[in-house]
């Protein structure tokens, strides 16, 4: 599979909320490769400056004609504030595709299930989804704002359901609370893909394996090199039997391969 | 009548010999920073660097130190990856094939719990096919045996030297801590011992914590600290090392740019390593590359020995 380290063109930098931006870039060779569920590292600093050091991490979020690719994320931190002062019209250099998407399953319903900016990865997903079969996506988070690209998810399936943590949009409550809900209703063979904070995805993946139904996740984790030079993304496996590294062999992997119980 | 190129455009020569080994051009790729090659592919041709030292190899497969393995400082990384390698069989087995086709030098890099480990994996690495030199790590911070315990001994370093050099005839090139007071006294001992070169620096050991959990940063507590931030530090050593030492000394710590690397060069390095920066972007080294060749063309210099500074 093919990867590109190249500059890019910024075309949009617009904050959607507090502390959240949406990133689209021209990248065509990148987008040509790119599946749902891949990323790309992102070149923070400006210039020959060597701090921060290492690149970002930014889930694929939406990729459109002429090698538009765009990432939805979250300013955490020192790298991800300088990346949101970057301008159109600026070169950032970006290496992807990277990782191992997800693994596309068409025979049953799929249920996507995302908490916060854990949405970014699933986006291409759906739409991919959308063209051949059932598609319910469940979002999460802690209020509306948290979520404002929503309506990309909303049109794409009738079977669209949101919970805000304060009642701000949608029912009041975990995206959890959504999913159990959804699986009563599920009779026959399901998939489940979700991304969003460690201990939503742990409990997804929990209630999935009740109900004898796969799941998908995508993880993160603090990452330098992107590509396995470094194996420092390293995550433990569900056998205690070494690790997974998230930016190689991930960042999806079939949940029950990761031990869940493990903590920082 | 064909007409000749000027020859004041002629390119200079590039090529270094560490010891026995004839390496095209001095920028090597150092270890636990550019995996077992097949990483790079399509990302840096390896073609175009002088070495590719790949991640340490031990005699039984290693899994690593646990999560979180890196913390990101100002203009450096801490890691804490624990040597998780695949072992010298899988290595032989699986990663050797593909770096053969490399048209590039390989050089691998070896660690042990014991001085019969290291001579075990020097002896099974002497006839393996492609393989032109060993490094030797005794430098590692993040690992309670072996490692580092042989680095900062100037005996039990000598001690490994020697068993390597007993247990294989391909160059061995000893690579040293900066965790250590006078880092002269191992590089001499090193040296007598009969290392056909040296590398320097491994990484510093140091630590971070997060003020959030108040928690110690990484799972490991202490890493190694590698990235721009040490390369003053790299370079003070390599030039001492330089003058204590005969052997050809190979510079590593924080490399990023041409000017870098042509630091080290002029301290007397005779070839240099790129380790984080490869992390950061890829192609590096290519680019250090290029900006060493610009430089001695600039200024009409012919070989990389001549870029070393009159003592």
């Amino acid at each position: 599979m093919p990867k590109f380290d190249i500059p890019a063109r910024i075309l949009e930098q617009t904050q959607l909320a507090h502390g959240i931006f949406l990133l689209t870039i021209k990248a065509p060779a990148i987008l040509d490769s790119a599946n749902p569920g891949q990323f790309c590292m992102l070149e923070v600093k400006y210039n020959n400056s060597r701090d921060p050091l290492l690149r970002r991490p930014l889930s694929i979020y939406k990729t459109g004609a002429n090698g538009h690719i765009s990432f939805l994320y979250k300013e955490v931190g020192k790298g991800t504030h300088l990346l949101s002062k970057r301008r159109p019209g600026e070169i950032v250099r970006v290496l992807g595709p990277l990782g191992q998407g997800f693994r596309l399953i068409y025979d049953r319903p799929c249920i996507l299930v995302g908490g916060g900016l854990g949405i970014a990865p699933l986006l291409l997903l759906a739409e991919r989804i959308k063209q051949s079969g059932k598609l319910i996506i469940l979002i999460g988070a802690g209020n509306a704002s948290e979520i404002p690209t929503i309506e990309d998810f909303s049109r794409l399936t009738r079977y669209f359901h949101v919970a805000t943590e304060d009642g701000s949009l949608g029912q009041r409550g975990m995206v959890t609370d959504l999913l159990a809900q959804t699986l009563q209703e599920i009779t026959g063979l399901a998939q489940i893909y979700t991304c969003g904070p460690w201990p939503m995805m742990k409990a997804v993946y929990y209630m999935a394996c009740k109900k004898n139904i796969l799941c998908q996740v995508s993880l993160e984790a603090t990452m330098a090199c992107g590509i396995g030079l470094c194996l420092g993304c390293a995550v433990p496996k569900s056998d205690n039997r070494g690790f997974l590294h998230v930016c190689q062999e991930g960042p999806v992997f079939d949940a029950d391969q990761v031990n869940w119980e493990y903590t920082q | 009548m064909i007409h000749q190129k000027n020859p004041i455009t002629k390119s200079p020569n590039l090529s270094i010999k560490i010891g026995s080994l004839v390496l095209k051009n001095p920028v090597l790729l150092a270890s636990g920073t550019c995996g077992y090659g097949a990483e790079l592919d399509g990302l840096l041709d390896l073609d175009q660097v002088g070495g590719i030292i790949v991640k340490g190899i031990s005699i039984k497969p290693r899994p690593g130190n646990p999560p979180p393995r890196l913390v990101e400082t100002p203009c450096g990384l801490l890691n804490s990856i624990g040597l998780e390698n695949v072992g010298i069989e899988s290595f032989l087995r699986d990663k050797l094939p593909w770096l053969r086709n490399a048209k590039t030098s390989l050089i691998v890099n070896i660690l042990g719990n014991s001085v019969e480990e290291y001579a075990e994996i020097a002896k099974k690495l002497d006839g393996a096919e492609g393989v032109k030199a060993i490094e030797v790590n005794i430098s590692c911070p993040n690992v309670k045996a072996g490692g580092i315990a042989f680095g900062t001994d100037p005996e039990a370093a000598a001690y490994v030297t020697h068993a390597v050099k007993k247990a294989t005839d391909l160059p061995v090139i000893i690579k040293l801590t900066p965790n250590v007071t006078d880092i002269t006294k191992v590089a001499r001992k090193v040296a007598s011992a009969g290392a056909d070169a040296i590398s320097l620096i491994n990484t510093l050991l140091g630590m971070a914590i997060d003020i959030k959990s108040r928690r110690p940063a990484l799972a490991n507590v202490f890493g190694g600290l590698s990235g721009p931030a040490i390369k003053p530090i790299a370079l003070r050593m390599v030039w001492q090392v330089v003058r204590a030492v005969d052997i050809p000394v190979i510079g590593v710590g924080g490399i990023s740019t041409p000017d870098d690397a042509l630091e080290f060069l002029m301290a007397g390095a005779r070839a240099v390593e790129i380790g984080t920066a490869t992390l950061v972007r890829p192609g590096t080294a290519k680019d250090v590359l290029t900006g060493i060749r610009d430089y001695m063309e600039a200024y009409s210099i012919k070989n990389i020995e001549d870029l070393r500074l009159p003592e």
